[in-house]
């Protein structure tokens, strides 16, 4: 099949589209139409498919454009609602990064120093930790650097994890 | 021939920049979209129901039209461009729903499910049109509808479909040839009987 444009397709086109055809044009035009297989094509074509939808517009009502109104307008809503809670996303995603560098800094520190986690909690006893940090002198020969090291990773790791769990239970 | 769409949005075609395609601003207010509603959705949804072949789909893929077509940022120039921008949303969900599914281009779709059993209207001409279009592939019923129905030039037609105006001209010239023989044949059966 070959594709050969005929001199009359355009003016035919626009025939057909104003309504023009047959009535409204020349004699010339029709005879041509009459030989042309494109043009005859054409017609016959654009002839069905403008009834088929004249009357399909016709065959069934669309529905309420207020249905479709209301509905756009919750969309609307819904998806500015997203805009403005998406740097509280950002905020709950750099707490979850932050509370897991966190705690693999804090594991990989102590397994660096043996992971004494038993001799530890035997000093967590509460007058034992009073005694490390508030009676004890200053520089005192005793207080053990890694207990301070493990009360303090703990102690930032509970804040990071409320701060996440209370960013989460916001969200849903 | 088809244009690539690297934003890999489909649905919501890009015709302004992204800062200017945010949802503030809305295209109409609600009479005014009413009005447009009533004088556009029974084209639309011929145009849907046609190409798809399914009507209840057809009305599914309308609303979703009207829904993102008030959700967006609409071009200039009026309800002409309007209606394009409709048509083209609607093309481009199309073309989602049929890729959906299998991931399949639109001319790989197997004709059989695709084959059109409209219902939406019984007259004389969708006797004689509904079985052509049942032949024809979803691609070339997409472009016969939009040109001889709905009256698009190359050009508009390019812009609804995003395939290029020099592929659309021959696409349609051998549509128009295929779907011509199918009426003359559908219209000398019917006259036998």
């Amino acid at each position: 099949m070959t594709f050969r444009a005929c001199s009359y397709e355009k003016e035919l086109t626009q025939a057909l589209k104003d309504g023009h055809w047959p009535e409204g044009c020349g004699p010339e035009l029709r005879a041509h139409v009459d030989a042309c297989g494109n043009c005859s094509d054409l017609v016959l074509v654009t002839q069905t498919f403008r009834l088929a939808r004249s009357e399909s517009e016709h065959a069934t009502p669309c529905g309420s454009p207020s249905l479709l109104w209301w509905r756009s307008q919750l969309r609307r809503r819904y998806a500015a609602t997203e805009r403005v809670s998406r740097p509280i996303t950002v905020a709950e995603t750099f707490a979850w990064i932050a509370t897991v560098v966190v705690g693999i800094v804090f594991m990989a520190s102590q397994y660096r120093h043996g992971l004494h986690w038993a001799s530890w909690w035997s000093e967590l006893v509460p007058l034992r930790i009073l005694h490390v940090l508030s009676i004890a002198p200053v520089g005192s020969a005793q207080v053990d650097p890694n207990l301070l090291l493990f009360i303090s990773g703990f102690g930032v790791l509970l804040l990071f994890s409320a701060l996440v769990v209370y960013l989460a239970s916001e969200k849903f | 021939m088809r244009k690539t769409d690297t934003t890999g949005e489909y649905a919501i075609p890009n015709v302004r920049t992204r800062e200017a395609s945010r949802t503030d601003e809305l295209p109409m207010d609600s009479d005014a979209f009413a009005g447009f509603y009533q004088r556009s959705a029974p084209g639309l949804r011929a145009y849907l129901a046609r190409v798809s072949g399914n009507p209840a789909l057809a009305d599914d893929l309308m609303q979703e039209s009207y829904l993102r077509f008030l959700c967006a940022t609409c071009p200039d120039g009026g309800e002409v461009n309007y209606r394009r921008y409709l048509y083209r949303i609607a093309t481009n969900l199309l073309r989602d729903h049929w890729r959906r599914p299998r991931a399949a281009c639109i001319e790989d779709v197997p004709e059989r499910l695709l084959a059109a059993a409209d219902q939406l209207s019984r007259g004389d001409s969708q006797a004689i049109l509904d079985p052509a279009m049942a032949r024809m592939r979803p691609r070339e019923r997409q472009l016969l509808w939009l040109a001889h129905a709905e009256g698009y030039s190359h050009r508009e037609i390019s812009e609804i479909t995003g395939l290029s105006a020099a592929g659309i001209r021959l696409l349609l010239f051998r549509a128009r040839r295929k779907i011509a023989r199918l009426l003359r044949k559908s219209g000398t059966d019917r006259r036998q009987v």
